[in-house]
């Protein structure tokens, strides 16, 4: 039988970067299809393929069996294709049922036809178990819920093939068996289902057939059948570690840098943690789960609870990012562009900004000392070119060299790195993953929040392993690899869990 | 629209949710009602015929410009150019009315430029990606200078039987206010109008549902200047002749109105029965504090106090839960 959605040979770069390299997937009809890969192995990429909203560089994608030389979004539509994304596509302020028909209402003399839409909608509500009134506005109804809309908004166009991009990540396990059974059903009458799901328990109990991704390239299409949870995880990792990774020594001592008891922030909650000078702790776990409120938490940049806290030999949190500066921690965070730079300003401005809250307020600015201060911080990083020149000259590996190097001359007690090595080029991972080891043999505390599983593996004395919002796992060196990390990110098994 | 077939089985939608969207104003209903009852009691002529119709005329104008912002807002847009198209609705009304085009035809001038400069605005807006504060910053310019081209200096004339039905004392302009406010409801319950509402508040999301959201975004632009060219005719027709400057004050009027209404600045946020309240609520206001003997300068400071603390007080309520 031919497939009703396939995807031959695709490939997709962003920039140059490849996300997907020579991708084939088929859905066919009465089959629920599962999508398993790690943080940015290129699902979402593959998926967006397959619905129209973006177009392969290469390969080509096919409706029952025949190619589609130009994929849109409306053709999608056309052909009965419906994603439920990640991110909702859900209006607030209007209510249940003109979501549910929104883009598709029905219509009587060129006005809405609102009799049908809840005839329609109230079908669709029933299938996946809304009973809240069709007339509640979106805006009102908790996450769970409003997932639950999205699915019966992609049910009411009546598809032939459903895309569902990790619909149970926001769900109870009351709505997670509606949903279950719902696939089943739905599998039962013949249609395709797409699953992407990071919850291993439920890919094995759901789904007959398996696509693996690592690194956009596929790894396994083949049948669940015979297969276990720990085999799948061994598909979405395993990288050759090859010369990135620097060899070092562990020099973690016992005296902690930074202390807190039930901490509360953000996502988090009530954690216990314990950051030891000299060592590089990492946070792992899947995107999203509050790693990065931990570290803005501790930075003061968010609210935050705890019950106890030491901070460099201090009680209490800091509670601002100027105390946080004054009680020696810095931040370095992910999004260079927008957090960590100016970027029309110099490079010079950039590495002396941190510097500009500790003068005096109304001390002169001695240009010259800045500029001796920015060569020999460009000279210890490796910076090359004119410092006069603007942030965004930089290629972004650079720019999270000055990202980082702007703290260095108030010499931070604890590093909070979120993320320092995404889009990065290899030389400057190593070169980064370098100084990274470097602070902490310096008798620093560096915490490193990566999505970037091999790199927790090969440069952390510990991780810590995040999800909902709590310390799933605690990984000792001796414990450490990719499959136990990525195990307990999925809560795929308690795996041996040192303290 | 609320009516079953008898095929269906009737599951009723169109009435809830239309209550449903009382429950955001129904602290700002009370607001204004208490206005409305000081109002009655300062000035006791509101209840007879006459002074019914001349509330309602000074608030009139200020209504439609508040409509034609908070269409905007919804789409997540705003525009500075209100009161330039305010004014250039009257110039156009009181050189065309009493001239060959007469009432009807000068009538037809005024929406026709009212819809052309709003479609206008909305395609640069939309299709060229820019901002709309500069793009109708810019556009107050031009408008307003087209305005001052007409007429250079107040003059011209409405008919006076013209001036007389719209701002006489009949309730002329309050019935047009409730036929606008339907034909309001009419253009939300189309497919188009509702997407209004998604395209101001998760574009992406309408867009990849399916929704014409360029198409939204312009059609609100074109009603707004619909809305701005018709207050002014109604300005032109209270003095009996045009001014090419009268307009100024509707632009930053306009906003106080939509955002005293709960209109929000991020698009998709508010509705439209809330713009109206707030306009009426800026209006008694202002009646208000001058029969209370207010000056002109506290009038302004109290106006301004009044909706910061507006503004403030349903952010304080989301702090606190």
């Amino acid at each position: 039988m031919a497939p009703l959605l396939a995807a031959r040979g695709v490939s997709k770069s962003f920039f140059g970067n490849p996300v997907l390299r020579d991708v084939s997937i088929a859905l066919q009809p009465g089959r629920v299809h599962a999508l398993l890969g790690e943080n940015g192995a290129g699902k979402s990429t593959l998926i967006n393929l397959l619905s129209g909203a973006l177009r392969p560089d290469g390969g080509t994608i096919e409706v029952d069996g025949r190619a589609v030389a130009r994929m849109t979004p409306a053709h999608a539509r056309q052909a009965g294709i419906a994603v439920v994304q990640q991110e909702l596509s859900l209006t607030a302020s209007l209510s249940i049922a003109e979501n549910i028909g929104l883009g598709a209402y029905p219509k009587r003399f060129g006005l809405v036809d609102y009799s049908a839409l809840a005839a329609r909608a109230k079908a669709a509500c029933e299938l996946v178990g809304l009973h809240e009134p069709l007339s509640t506005p979106v805006g009102r109804l908790p996450l769970g819920r409003r997932q639950m809309v999205e699915i019966a908004k992609a049910l009411y166009r009546k598809p032939r093939v459903l895309i569902l991009d990790e619909p149970t990540s926001s769900l109870s396990a009351t709505e997670t068996k509606i949903l279950t059974d719902l696939l089943e059903r739905l599998r039962s009458e013949g249609i395709a289902i797409l699953y992407i799901s990071h919850r291993l328990n439920e890919v094995m109990t759901l789904c007959q057939h398996v696509t693996v991704l690592k690194d956009g390239i596929c790894t396994a299409d083949r049948t669940l059948e015979g297969t276990d949870a720990a085999g799948l995880v061994r598909l979405m990792v395993g990288r050759d570690p090859g010369d990135l990774f620097p060899q070092w020594r562990p020099s973690a001592s016992p005296a902690n840098a930074v202390s807190v008891r039930n901490f509360s922030a953000g996502l988090m909650r009530d954690v216990d943690l314990d950051i030891r000078t000299g060592e590089v702790l990492g946070i792992g776990g899947l995107v999203g789960q509050g790693q990065e409120d931990l570290l803005l938490g501790l930075y003061g940049a968010i609210p935050a609870r705890t019950a106890s806290a030491t901070i460099n030999g201090t009680p209490g949190l800091p509670g601002g990012v100027p105390r946080a500066n004054a009680l020696g921690l810095a931040y370095v965070p992910a999004d260079r562009k927008r957090e960590g730079l100016h970027l029309i300003h110099t490079i010079t401005t950039n590495m002396m900004l941190p510097a500009f809250a500790r003068l005096p307020a109304l001390k002169l600015r001695s240009r010259r000392a800045e500029r001796e201060t920015a060569r020999g911080l460009a000279a210890q990083l490796g910076i090359k070119g004119d410092l006069a020149r603007q942030a965004q000259a930089l290629s972004g590996g650079n720019q999270q060299k000055v990202a980082l190097a702007k703290w260095m001359p108030h010499d931070p007690v604890v590093l909070l790195l979120n993320d320092p090595t995404r889009g990065v080029d290899v030389e400057t991972k190593r070169e980064i993953y370098l100084m990274l080891r470097a602070f902490a043999a310096a008798g620093k505390a560096v915490v490193l929040l990566s999505s970037d599983t091999p790199e927790l593996v090969h440069l952390c004395e510990r991780v810590a392993v995040v999800r909902d919002g709590r310390i799933a796992a605690m990984l000792e060196r001796a414990a450490l690899s990719e499959e136990a990390i990525v195990s307990a990110a999925m809560g795929a098994e308690n795996r041996k869990v040192a303290a | 629209m609320s009516t079953v077939s008898s095929a269906r089985p009737a599951v009723a939608l169109y009435w809830p949710v239309q209550a449903r969207r009382n429950i955001g104003v129904r602290s700002l209903f009370v607001v204004v009602l208490a206005f409305l009852i000081a109002y009655g009691f300062l000035f006791p002529g509101l209840f007879s015929a006459s002074g019914f119709a001349k509330f309602t005329q000074s608030w009139f104008p200020l209504a439609l410009v508040a409509m034609a912002q908070a269409i905007l807002m919804l789409t997540g847009g705003i525009s500075l150019a209100i009161g330039a198209t305010v004014s250039l609705g009257a110039v156009i009304a009181a050189t065309t009315m009493a001239g060959p085009l007469g009432v009807t035809g000068g009538a037809a001038a005024v929406a026709l430029t009212g819809l052309g400069i709003g479609a206008a605005t909305g395609f640069i807006v939309v299709r060229l990606r820019l901002p709309a504060i500069v793009v109708t910053l810019a556009g107050s310019f031009i408008i307003g200078g087209a305005a001052l081209l007409i007429l250079p200096r107040p003059g011209g004339a409405i008919p006076e039987w013209l001036s007389d039905l719209l701002a006489g004392d009949t309730p002329t302009a309050f019935v047009l206010l409730i036929v606008i406010v339907l034909l309001w409801k009419l253009y939300l319950a189309t497919p188009l109008g509702l997407s209004l509402y998604a395209a101001g508040e998760n574009p992406v999301g309408a867009y990849r549902s399916g929704v014409p959201v360029d198409a939204a975004r312009v059609a609100a632009y074109a009603i707004s200047g619909l809305l701005s060219t018709g207050a002014g005719l109604f300005v032109a027709a209270q003095t009996g002749s045009g001014d090419p400057v009268i307009g100024a004050a509707f632009t930053l009027n306009s906003i106080a109105a939509a955002v005293l209404g709960g209109i929000g600045f991020l698009g998709g946020q508010g509705t439209m029965r809330g713009a109206l309240a707030g306009s009426l609520l800026l209006s008694l206001m202002i009646s208000v504090m001058f029969f209370l003997g207010f000056t002109p300068v506290a009038q302004y400071v109290a106006q301004g106090l009044i909706i910061i603390g507006a503004v403030a007080i349903p952010q304080f309520r989301k702090v606190q839960q």
